[in-house]
């Protein structure tokens, strides 16, 4: 088995599943973490992650099959998507993509899902279609705060990682969102990420 | 290039002068008088602000005088203009400005949280780290692109430093409470289970604090324990998450809750797992300090000329991530 990256939270193996390419998950003990802690993290996590993975299939939104799941590893064994995140595509290509992430992004919160980590390296290009993939901080929700606050950490990671586009990308992800959502949930969720972002520290009071 | 700067954010006075020879920066002197609360008390601003007040003349001559420099030696004085407490930050804007004007010295606002950085990158010569930032004012981790601090991640609500001071406080103890709750904590290592709440790459630690303050009854131990547990874990993980996202091969850690071992313990091993390296601000340096604003002024002034005296603000609100960084 390769290693193919150390992921914040888990590693990531390439492996094969009734001989295909797979990938193999395995969310290690954290040695730093009080060991309560840790198994209750890393089982909760690998459970939800299997299980919203899968649903969301059901709403049109591409993510990897998932083959299958070792509760006592907290691993998951799923469908290798071999593509590129969309992190370390070229600028114009992430603009354009903007849209098509927005897109899914509501088609989740539309039927009560909240992502919980949504950054530029969880979305994969493969053949032109966009993958979304770790659902471990994903949760089934349909209350407006947390559909903003999937909101304002993408808009954090444009803001940071991709400084220089931040604008276009984040209106197109908005427009994307808006199609999907529709007009009234758009403005209530978007009028709410303004409120977290000025319950941050040292946000400018009007 | 000799520089004086003045701190007085929250609870801290402080005066220091600091020699820049091109990218070399020498702490000359440091001297801090820190304004202490009745237990169990928070900062009260207007007390705070009369204790700087009364102690910023003597901690001025004293920082002139360890230094071995006068004033007329000083090519340029800078204070820090925020985010804190109006209140006090006007005490060290007044002693910047009564300085700059008599002696026509030139004059430097500084923010404060650029200032933890700065001076974490001197010391611990940390070239191109995600910083996390952890203190009473902030809870925040930053990465530098493109002439500015951008933020990767943050706390949505209190900063770690409340969330133990605001714990500490209801044990009794006074503020800052970091100590104290660390002590104890070492007593015992039963851990009782709390809210951890980790979103993407920020933290939300007011639920945690709610909760910790319910278990306090059965063990004081117990309940410092379990929640440095829990929080620490909970910056860890974030930390982790930005180092993995940004690729960064450094992790620099500043603010008053760098001094806090079993945080950088944690730290440290999730730099291990990520082949990276680890700084953290040396104690006497990670908390409030003069030395801090000096040296972010020193920076600026490769670039800037300073400021007139009309131009020198104070502001509560100010976050590091609207500062242009042109040095």
């Amino acid at each position: 088995m390769k290693l193919l990256k150390k992921g914040a939270e888990a590693d990531i193996y390439l492996t094969r599943w009734d001989n295909l390419p797979a990938i193999l998950k395995v969310r290690k003990a954290k040695r730093y973490r009080n060991p309560i802690l840790d198994a209750k993290i890393r089982k909760q996590r690998t459970i939800k992650e299997s299980q919203i993975i899968s649903e969301v299939k059901s709403y049109g939104i591409p993510t990897p099959l998932v083959y299958y799941v070792n509760l006592k590893k907290s691993s998951i064994t799923m469908q290798e998507i071999p593509g590129k995140p969309v992190h370390d595509l070229p600028d114009s290509k992430i603009i354009e993509l903007s849209t098509e992430i927005g897109r899914l992004v509501g088609m989740m919160h539309k039927n009560g899902i909240m992502h919980g980590d949504l950054t530029t390296s969880n979305f994969i290009l493969y053949k032109n279609k966009v993958y979304v993939i770790d659902f471990g901080l994903s949760q089934k929700t349909i209350k407006p705060e947390d559909h903003a606050v999937d909101l304002r950490l993408i808009k954090e990671i444009l803001n940071s990682a991709h400084a220089k586009i931040m604008e276009s990308t984040w209106k197109n992800f908005l427009l994307g969102y808006k199609s999907v959502v529709g007009p009234t949930n758009y403005a209530k969720i978007t009028n709410l990420v303004s409120v977290i972002e000025s319950r941050g520290r040292y946000a400018t009071v009007v | 290039m000799i520089g004086l700067g003045v701190e007085s954010t929250a609870h801290t006075f402080s005066c220091a002068i600091l020699e820049k020879k091109g990218k070399q920066g020498k702490i000359l002197s440091d001297v801090r008088k820190i304004y202490r609360p009745p237990e169990g008390e928070g900062i009260h601003p207007r007390e705070a602000s009369r204790h700087h007040v009364e102690n910023s003349a003597i901690v001025l001559s004293e920082c002139l005088q360890e230094a071995g420099v006068t004033i007329k030696d000083l090519d340029i004085v800078s204070y820090a203009a925020g985010p804190g407490l109006g209140p006090c930050l006007r005490v060290g804007a007044v002693v910047a400005r009564s300085l700059a004007s008599y002696y026509n010295i030139p004059i430097y606002p500084v923010n404060h949280a650029i200032g933890h950085i700065e001076l974490g990158k001197l010391l611990t010569g940390a070239k191109n780290p995600l910083v996390l930032l952890v203190s009473g004012g902030h809870t925040m981790l930053l990465a530098f692109l493109n002439k500015q601090w951008r933020v990767f991640g943050e706390t949505l609500d209190i900063t770690l430093g409340q969330l133990l001071d605001q714990f500490g406080r209801s044990l009794g103890f006074a503020s800052p409470c970091g100590k104290n709750i660390e002590d104890l904590a070492l007593s015992t290592s039963n851990y009782v289970l709390l809210p951890y709440s980790v979103k993407g790459n920020d933290v939300s630690f007011s639920g945690l604090l709610s909760a910790t303050k319910s278990i306090v009854q059965k063990s004081k131990a117990d309940a410092c324990f379990s929640l440095q547990e829990t929080a620490f874990a909970m910056i860890s993980e974030t930390v982790e998450r930005a180092l993995s996202f940004t690729r960064k091969k450094e992790l620099l850690v500043v603010g008053g809750v760098a001094a806090n071992k079993r945080l950088s313990e944690m730290l440290q091993d999730v730099c291990k797992r990520h082949g990276c390296k680890f700084f953290v601000a040396p104690q006497k340096y990670a908390g409030d300090c003069g030395s801090q604003i000096c040296w972010t002024g020193l920076l600026e002034s490769q670039v800037k000329k300073g400021v007139s005296l009309e131009e020198t603000f104070v502001t509560q609100s100010w976050r590091l991530d609207s500062v242009k960084v042109d040095y």
